[in-house]
């Protein structure tokens, strides 16, 4: 079956039947697939390389229009942590749906996913559910501003918290200066830059928000320097400011307890989204017991946000995730692979930097500063049947199997081989 | 909003700079300038830019700063009166160079009519494809001036630069005209050739797809999808280039 999965990715896709697809979609739909998802913000370079849309998808695998079987390392951008319609999932979702889904009064699985999250994770003596990542990083930062009765925010540079207003920029499309007006930002991993930022602000900060590390896009990813979160989490508590962690990316990729937990240090409030259901749609907000009543007091909700289903998902994948001890499987398969991958390029004379945690590793070929031969070595790999992209972080899933890493590693030795073809000059 | 600062060296860089290639562009306005002795145009304006438009051998150049012996010099007491030049609400007041009055306004401001024609088409002159190509090709200059203007001085535009890294952004028409945005420093220039050595690449498919993204008609990101711009490098300049470029329709509308 390798032999034969070898074979063909070697043969290089074609896409009419998503070209076609993507004609009928920019009739009725801006842009035609929008956000990341999307060619542009995906940045599939060229475009006429990458499938656009999924026919169906099963573990680490999803089949385009064109039936293209691609090895997927983005996950549907994180949601997919176990595989995707992982069958204990699935059969739990499945099953609450005969007793109902979206209802006047919410089912009791609520409280039950509630309850394992408090187990699960370390910091959090209480949880709150919605439906994306941005739901509950704007609930913490208003529960943040509710609490402390201030105004200002910090933020990291080359963070990403959602798309409200607040977490854009001020050039954005649609974003007003008074949109971010209190947003400071300030470098990443640099406590004196914090340090200053709060005494230049005494008594007006409200929360720093971050993710546990940088993994913004477009830059290789940085861990956090030694010490870094507990002086940061020490002057937090000194100055009344509230530490926001977003794991929406992280969650329990890095550590089941918490990505805070993962870093040695307890955040005030903790975003969870992608990992909590394996793709059915529930995100969650975690604090500490004292903001628990803040909460209590804020109008926020929303239409679907206590839909059964989605917690009995959520329930039956965290508890998966804990009996497999996801996070060490994770590293261990991504360390295997990037290992994998760094001896292809090196093979033929590329140098691939793998940054960030193994299990959401970041890839960049650094021959050029520029990024087209990292773009052009992209495209060859997506075209021979392993979905990675070029300016986002990476996710490993726990049905990967040692097959499926060794297919990507043929993969990505035989588009660099065509890529070195273009560019005689790389030794 | 507008930023009648940023306009203003939106107005001296982009609009008159587009003279230059005009005068290579245009039979009429060569014509214009046939057998004319060299004559130089100092632009002044207080608060704002400077410049000086050499108009020698049917050519023009824009070079930066109102030179001191410049032929002709034209002072504006603010920004906002030299972008009334641009409205019809001032008229220029040489304080230097009265002899060279017949130069401005037999030949400059033909030309300025002329460039006017190009840049502000009618749909019925569009159709006439060699017009509608030399329009486009303008328009492309003018677009890349107006990013590099909007960049350094514009509130918001500064922040987008703020964000960039250093680099020569390779941005123009397939087969046709590339221009050079560069970038250090969080500053902009636009230098109107192709880079050596491009970080970054953004491709208009043709000379149709840029004339409607110049005049708002079409979205860039629906463009990417559609294969119709093709974007590459360090897309990260490419995107802060794209949100100045959403403001260039604020100031050219």
């Amino acid at each position: 079956m390798l032999k034969g999965a070898c074979e063909m990715a070697m043969k290089t896709y074609k896409y009419d039947k998503n070209r076609a697809m993507f004609e009928r979609a920019t009739k009725v739909i801006p842009a035609g697939v929008y956000g990341h998802l999307g060619p542009g913000e995906g940045c599939m370079i060229p475009v006429s390389s990458f499938p656009l849309f999924s026919e169906r998808a099963e573990g680490s695998y999803f089949w385009d229009l064109d039936g293209n079987r691609f090895v997927d390392y983005m996950c549907a951008y994180g949601p997919n942590v176990l595989g995707y319609r992982d069958a204990d999932v699935d059969a739990a979702a499945k099953k609450q749906m005969e007793y109902g889904n979206c209802t006047t009064s919410p089912s009791v699985k609520m409280v039950e996913l509630a309850e394992l999250m408090v187990d699960t994770v370390a910091t959090a003596d209480w949880a709150f559910f919605a439906k994306n990542g941005g739901d509950v990083t704007t609930l913490a930062i208003m529960t943040a501003r509710a609490a402390t009765h201030r105004k200002k925010i910090v933020f990291a540079k080359g963070f990403y918290h959602g798309v409200a207003p607040w977490t854009q920029k001020v050039d954005y499309p649609g974003v007003l200066p008074e949109d971010v007006a209190n947003n400071i930002y300030m470098p990443w991993n640099d406590f004196d830059a914090f340090e200053k930022i709060v005494n230049e602000n005494e008594g007006e900060i409200a929360a720093y928000i971050a993710t546990p590390y940088m993994h913004g896009n477009f830059i290789d990813n940085e861990l956090p320097a030694e010490g870094y979160w507990q002086k940061i989490r020490k002057l937090c508590t000194e100055k009344g400011i509230i530490l926001i962690i977003d794991d929406v990316r992280c969650g329990f990729r890095l550590d089941t307890a918490g990505s805070d937990h993962h870093y040695g240090f307890e955040a005030d409030l903790i975003c969870f989204c992608k990992a909590i259901a394996n793709g059915w749609n529930v995100s969650a907000l975690c604090g500490k017991d004292f903001l628990k009543n803040t909460v209590s007091g804020m109008t926020y909700t929303g239409s679907y946000w206590m839909s059964a289903v989605p917690f009995a998902a959520g329930i039956a994948c965290i508890n998966k995730l804990k009996a497999l001890d996801a996070p060490k499987l994770f590293r261990e398969k991504a360390v295997k692979l990037t290992d994998g991958l760094k001896a292809a390029a090196a093979n033929n004379g590329f140098d691939l930097v793998v940054s960030g945690e193994p299990a959401l590793f970041y890839l960049r070929i650094a021959n050029d500063d520029s990024l087209f031969i990292h773009q052009d070595w992209v495209q060859e790999c997506v075209k021979r049947g392993v979905f990675i992209t070029n300016h986002h972080n990476h996710f490993i899933n726990a049905s990967l199997s040692d097959e499926d890493i060794q297919f990507t590693v043929d993969v990505a030795e035989d588009a660099f081989k065509t890529v070195k073809k273009r560019h005689p000059e790389i030794g | 909003m507008k930023d009648q600062k940023t306009m203003a060296y939106i107005n001296l860089y982009a609009i008159f700079g587009a003279l230059e290639n005009l005068c290579e562009l245009d039979d009429d306005a060569k014509a214009l300038l046939a057998n004319k002795k060299p004559i130089s145009i100092g632009i002044e304006v207080k608060g704002g830019p400077g410049a000086t438009l050499t108009f020698k051998n049917s050519k023009c150049r824009l070079d930066d700063g109102c030179k001191k012996d410049c032929d002709v010099k034209l002072p504006f007491s603010s920004c906002e009166k030299f972008n009334g030049l641009f409205e019809g609400t001032t008229t220029p007041l040489p304080s230097k160079g009265f002899t060279k009055i017949k130069f401005l306004l037999k030949v400059f401001l033909p030309l300025t009519d002329i460039l006017t024609k190009y840049l502000r088409p009618t749909e019925e002159d569009m159709k006439n494809p060699e017009f509608f190509k030399k329009s486009t090709l303008l328009t492309l200059n003018v677009v890349a001036v107006a990013i590099a203007q909007i960049g350094n001085q514009d509130e918001i535009g500064r922040f987008s630069a703020s964000q960039m890294m250093d680099g020569d952004v390779k941005m123009g028409i397939k087969d046709e005209l590339y221009v050079t945005l560069r970038v250090r420093n969080h500053r902009l220039v636009a230098i109107k050739k192709a880079p050596e050595s491009p970080r970054a690449l953004m491709e208009f498919g043709s000379l149709e797809l840029a004339a409607k993204l110049f005049a708002g008609k079409i979205n860039a990101l629906d463009c990417i999808g559609k294969g119709d711009i093709v974007m590459g490098g360090m897309i990260s300049i490419i995107d802060n280039i794209n949100r100045i470029l959403d403001r260039v329709g604020l100031y050219l509308a």
